[in-house]
């Protein structure tokens, strides 16, 4: 709703401050995400399979774990001695909204970072608890799981975390606006808002939605709507009256054949953006 | 509302099932005898030690803990001013640029290596011939260093590191990998002869061509015995030698016999031949081993006229006088050092697969190649760059160091490097074993063509060098 080229500040907040009402009194503002949600929890037993229907999330960690890494190093959020170590993300506080089954939280933990991922997936929640506890017992200290709406909990952490991470989760969301809001509300000035999702581009419907999908079966049928998918530059804009300044957009691309993610030139197909809220 | 409720409520119990459950994990599993490191290496060859020296040198690994198992007692050093040793290797320019990264080449440099400045390739039925060096021989071909000193060096560096722990007399036992990506336990464990186990988040194999490691992964082996022996030998070298810095390989039926410099007086031997005669040369008395490998560099065999004619009408097209092709005679050698002779079996190796998940293997584990173009330890040593790197890129991205998503990035990289080397390799012993002469024909053809064209002979040159 937000994707066409008029929105102001003023209709913004304006549009926010319903928004903020609406979640405080109802929760059917959220219904059609639960669809979404309910498409994901489908997956979870199948989520921490490298070679299962989320093959490509698993390989996508190549390039956003580094994506995530550096642009906090190249922010000097990150203690020189640290750089180089496995525990480059020492001393981070990351949130991490819509965690899934945990692929990125776990591995932000294993880098060093006070991590939480929440989720409105019961069964996604519990899968990655499972995992952590069974498989990576060693990041239990590092790792937490929630199960609540980033909104909650950003109310209970007001300018807590120095990155917050929202990873191929805004093209499933109506309410953009609502969830970013809340992510930079939850983030520290000077701390860095990730973003990385598909951009609403015909390469990337027939590409990405229509062959991904109904040919190849790289991701479940449904995963991804159109009138859900969001530019860049709208992003940004949204980004912008939050007073979040984008830094860097880097556009990606994922090679089915040998299922690996690359950075590419143009933000065409699926892009990773960084914003730093300002002081 | 409900829904609200319904969250909370759960919301509430989560983290609760989180801890239950760690701690009863902490006191079921944890075996408590097994003592745990990030990285286990099985086998301390050349290959194995190292990769810990590399593991220990890069930032990357430092809180990690890396472990060298041995079979072997504990190394007993090297002498760099005692008689030369017989097992060398001839070192290309890839390897030393990892002894470099990991200060190892220092240690060799201040104690002794001779460097090869040209290769001559010749055959036994035709006066086919290839002489391969750098541009008026500015660099080296390859460098010639003894085993036991490479070890030497590495081992040096590895007493510095602190993270890892050598284990010397360490036999596997037995070994289990965690096969299924999905099972529940994500480490390998390892039980020595002795009794004592281990676990650890990455296993490697660098134990060799009957690798216990390669048995556990499950993964197809390909692997032809060449029915050959490999004899080396360290030699005396008559005065007439000059600096003696040009390695010699003839092509014989047998197979070829080649001798690398050691120093202006001293050589040593690599001849692969059958293995009655390689039992036979073994026993020989010193002067009787001398004449016959004289006369294996010497002796003039049968040749395929026909072979030889086309070559001097190949000389003739390109130009060349026979001159620019004259063969060189290699030192005549006066002397064989007592005990130096040794035998090993000869064989062609190559595993399906180089990684699975918890486990990856470097070296003579994952391939084995005919000894001709001092390729298998360079093979190897490649390796060792690939899967440091690799490593350390995924460990930087908070993989764990036993994912098979990125070790099989290293094997994708190494099976680009190493087949086509391997299929080269195993192709001239092939195309060296017979005395069929079109075949004769066509391999000195072949091989004069390469001579006289640099643009192949530098490609073949940049596959051998690295």
């Amino acid at each position: 709703m937000f994707i066409n080229k008029s929105v102001t500040p003023a209709r913004l907040s304006q549009y926010l401050a319903s928004r903020v009402v609406r979640n405080s009194t109802t929760t059917t503002s959220t219904t059609t995400d639960y669809n979404e949600v309910r498409h994901h929890e489908n997956q979870s037993e199948n989520w921490w399979n490298p070679s299962g229907p989320m093959a490509a999330l698993h390989a996508l960690n190549e390039i956003r774990v580094p994506f995530i890494r550096d642009g906090l190093v190249a922010r000097g959020q990150v203690n020189a001695d640290y750089i180089n170590t496995t525990n480059v993300l020492q001393d981070q506080k990351m949130l991490e909204v819509g965690c899934g089954g945990g692929l990125l939280t776990e591995q932000l933990g294993r880098l060093g970072a006070d991590i939480t991922g929440i989720d409105l997936g019961e069964r996604l929640i519990q899968r990655a608890c499972k995992h952590l506890n069974e498989s990576s017992p060693e990041l239990v200290t590092k790792v937490k799981y929630r199960l609540e709406s980033v909104d909650q909990h950003a109310k209970a952490h007001g300018e807590f975390y120095t990155a917050v991470i929202v990873s191929e989760v805004l093209e499933h969301v109506d309410d953009k606006v609502g969830l970013l809001e809340a992510c930079v509300r939850s983030l520290k000035p000077g701390g860095s808002i990730f973003i990385t999702t598909i951009n609403k581009t015909l390469p990337m419907w027939i590409g990405g939605v229509l062959i991904g999908e109904y040919v190849l079966n790289l991701a479940p049928k449904g995963t991804h709507h159109w009138d859900k998918m969001i530019s860049p530059l709208d992003v940004q804009r949204i980004l912008d009256t939050m007073n979040c300044q984008t830094v860097l957009i880097n556009g990606s691309t994922y090679d089915f054949w040998r299922n690996t993610w690359r950075w590419i030139n143009s933000t065409q197909m699926c892009y990773a953006l960084q914003a730093v809220k300002q002081t | 509302m409900f829904v609200l409720l319904r969250r909370n409520g759960v919301l509430a119990a989560t983290p609760k099932l989180c801890r239950i459950s760690t701690r009863l994990l902490s006191s079921g599993t944890a075996t408590d005898r097994s003592e745990h490191f990030d990285i286990i290496i099985g086998g301390g060859g050349l290959v194995g030690t190292t990769l810990a020296a590399a593991l220990a040198k890069n930032a990357t690994f430092a809180t990690k803990r890396v472990l060298l198992l041995e079979g072997a007692p504990e190394f007993k050093g090297f002498n760099a001013s005692g008689p030369y040793q017989n097992r060398v290797s001839a070192i290309n320019k890839n390897s030393i640029e990892l002894f470099k990264s990991i200060e190892v080449w220092p240690l060799i440099e201040a104690a002794r290596f001779k460097s090869v400045k040209q290769m001559q390739v010749w055959e036994s039925h035709s006066d086919a011939l290839i002489h391969f060096q750098d541009n008026n021989f500015a660099s080296d071909v390859a460098c010639i260093i003894e085993n036991d000193l490479i070890l030497d060096a590495v081992y040096t560096r590895l007493k510095e590191a602190t993270n890892v722990q050598v284990l010397n007399k360490a036999r596997i036992e037995s070994v289990r990998l965690p096969k299924d990506a999905q099972a529940n336990t994500n480490t390998s464990e390892l039980k020595l002869q002795d009794g004592r186990s281990f676990t650890c988040d990455l296993l490697i194999g660098a134990d060799g061509a009957n690798s216990i490691v390669r048995k556990e992964m499950g993964v197809d082996v390909f692997s032809l015995n060449y029915e050959r022996m490999g004899l080396v030998a360290t030699l005396d070298l008559s005065d007439d030698g000059g600096d003696n810095s040009v390695a010699f390989q003839r092509f014989l039926p047998n197979g070829p016999v080649a001798l690398l410099p050691l120093s202006p007086k001293q050589s040593s031997l690599v001849w692969s031949t059958s293995v009655s005669h390689a039992k036979q040369l073994q026993a020989l008395p010193p002067a009787e081993f001398v004449d016959a490998l004289n006369e294996a560099f010497c002796r003039q065999y049968p040749r395929v006229e026909l072979a030889d004619k086309a070559l001097q009408a190949l000389n003739a097209f390109f130009g060349h006088t026979s001159a620019q092709n004259q063969l060189q005679y290699p030192p005549r050698v006066t002397g064989v050092q007592t005990g130096s002779r040794a035998t090993f079996p000869l064989g062609f190796l190559h595993a399906s697969s180089y990684v699975t998940s918890g486990a990856a293997l470097v070296g003579d584990a994952a391939h084995r190649v005919h000894p001709l173009a001092g390729q298998g330890v360079n093979l190897g040593f490649s390796d060792v760059r690939y899967l440091v790197d690799t490593l350390a890129t995924a460990a930087y991205a908070g993989f764990k160091l036993g994912d098979k998503q990125h070790l099989l990035k290293y094997e994708r990289q190494c099976l680009t490097k190493n087949v086509p080397i391997m299929i080269g390799v195993h192709g001239l012993h092939t195309l060296y074993s017979t005395e069929f002469s079109p075949v004769v024909l066509l391999r000195s053809l072949g091989l004069q063509l390469t001579q006289n064209l640099p643009p192949i002979k530098n490609m073949f040159m940049r596959g051998a060098m690295g």
